[in-house]
């Protein structure tokens, strides 16, 4: 067990998710996903929607997260997440069904661009969900 | 001499109320215990972005973006969050009483309205003043998403300079008796003091400052009207759920001074009888 560690928050605007001692968090940054150690650099990043995990001696948990911030400084992680939740929270069927959704009002086309946005941001949520629900 | 039945019909009636009264404080606080739940769960949230707000804001110019761009204020837009129903004491009169003295200090300034609740808008609507859009019914089921959809329209308004100064007008929730009204600048956005921890920190921006700092402006606009709304919910139970519980009392004590007032007329009727029967028994002996 590594001896220093991150203390990671993960809350939304329902709720307090997380507020761990971790070892390692991973997260899926605007920009791709990173590794966070502890003595990370300070970084404000923004979040895209996907799988964020965290390992507690050695012990990883998977959440998926939708949009919002992450804060690391002085060995202190907090993501702010506008949607987030545990992998094994997941439904299923919910996901596939939105996921069929969000495809089939990409393929109509004619959108406006909040609208594609919109429909682009609910794919890859439902992409994401299902990543996880199926990699288990 | 009072009618007894009449009085025994008021009782009754007040006995009716006062069922009404202690039921509706029985609602009021088993939803205040949820409403309450819920914004203490949200309010982590709302501090830990205000936090990184703040350090960020810190740490940028003020012209660095438009929501943090202080203008001449000729126009004021009033968010303002009031329940829909009423029977709940000073509650909204509160707000609104507050939102005059908003108007007050802003004279000369054109005045525009979002409203949040029936209360508010029938108070103002008289008025005159613009009304940029009315969220009238919103108590029956508050979703996050609604706080999203009104923070966008405020943010837009003031974008196209159609407002340059947006104030939100709420009860916030001290206790369960007491409710504090707060008239909040909203926009431009006020960074607040940093928490620096000795030396100054640089940051690494992901996807650069300004990508960052327009994504979190958003979601800090959108995260003060969540909370806001989240703890007028718990104000307006609690305000009624007091409100309530002072009627019920209220009740209580007048339908013991309607028992006396009753069973002493029904004593002196009584006796008038009494007197009648025995009079008229000594005028028959004569």
């Amino acid at each position: 067990m590594a001896d220093e560690t991150l203390e990671l928050d993960i809350v939304t605007p329902e709720r307090l998710l997380v507020a761990e001692k971790v070892e390692q968090v991973n997260i899926p940054g605007a920009e791709g996903d990173m590794g966070i150690l502890p003595n990370h650099a300070p970084i404000i990043s923004t979040l895209r929607p996907g799988s964020l995990s965290y390992e507690v001696d050695g012990k990883s948990t998977t959440l998926v997260v939708t949009g919002g911030f992450m804060e690391v400084a002085e060995n202190r992680v907090i993501v702010l997440a506008e949607n987030a939740e545990f992998a094994n929270e997941i439904d299923r069927e919910r996901a596939l069904a939105s996921k069929a959704k969000a495809e089939e009002a990409l393929a109509g086309a004619k959108l406006s661009e909040p609208e594609f946005e919109e429909a682009q941001l609910r794919l890859f949520r439902a992409t994401a969900r299902l990543e996880n629900v199926d990699g288990e | 001499m009072p009618n007894l039945r009449d009085i025994k019909r008021r009782i009754r009636s007040v006995k009716n109320t006062q069922q009404i009264t202690k039921a509706m404080k029985l609602v009021s606080a088993s939803k205040l215990r949820k409403a309450q739940e819920a914004m203490l769960r949200a309010r982590p949230y709302a501090l830990k972005t205000k936090d990184v707000m703040n350090s960020l804001a810190a740490r940028c110019d003020k012209d660095q973006h438009p929501l943090l761009n202080i203008r001449e204020v000729k126009k004021v837009l009033i968010l303002l969050i009031t329940s829909d129903k009423g029977l709940c004491g000073g509650f909204n009169s509160y707000l609104n009483r507050k939102t005059n003295q908003l108007i007050k200090e802003n004279e000369g300034n054109e005045i525009s309205f979002l409203f949040a609740g029936k209360k508010g808008n029938a108070f103002f609507q008289s008025k005159g003043f613009s009304v940029v859009e009315d969220y009238s019914g919103w108590t029956k089921g508050y979703k996050f998403n609604m706080s999203a959809d009104i923070a966008k329209k405020l943010t837009d308004v003031f974008l196209e300079e159609k407002a340059d100064k947006v104030y939100i007008v709420y009860n916030e929730f001290k206790s369960v008796i007491q409710q504090e009204v707060i008239a909040q600048q909203l926009l431009p956005v006020v960074p607040g003091e940093a928490k620096e921890s000795g030396q100054e920190v640089d940051y690494i921006y992901e996807p650069g400052q300004e990508g960052v700092l327009e994504q979190l402006l958003k979601m800090y606009v959108e995260t003060v009207i969540h909370q806001s709304f989240l703890e007028s919910i718990a104000s307006e139970h609690g305000a009624r759920m007091a409100a309530m519980d002072n009627a019920s009392r209220n009740a209580k004590e007048m339908i013991e001074q309607l028992t006396l007032f009753y069973n002493k007329a029904r004593q002196a009727y009584i006796t008038t009888e009494l007197t009648e029967i025995v009079s008229g028994a000594e005028a028959l002996k004569g």
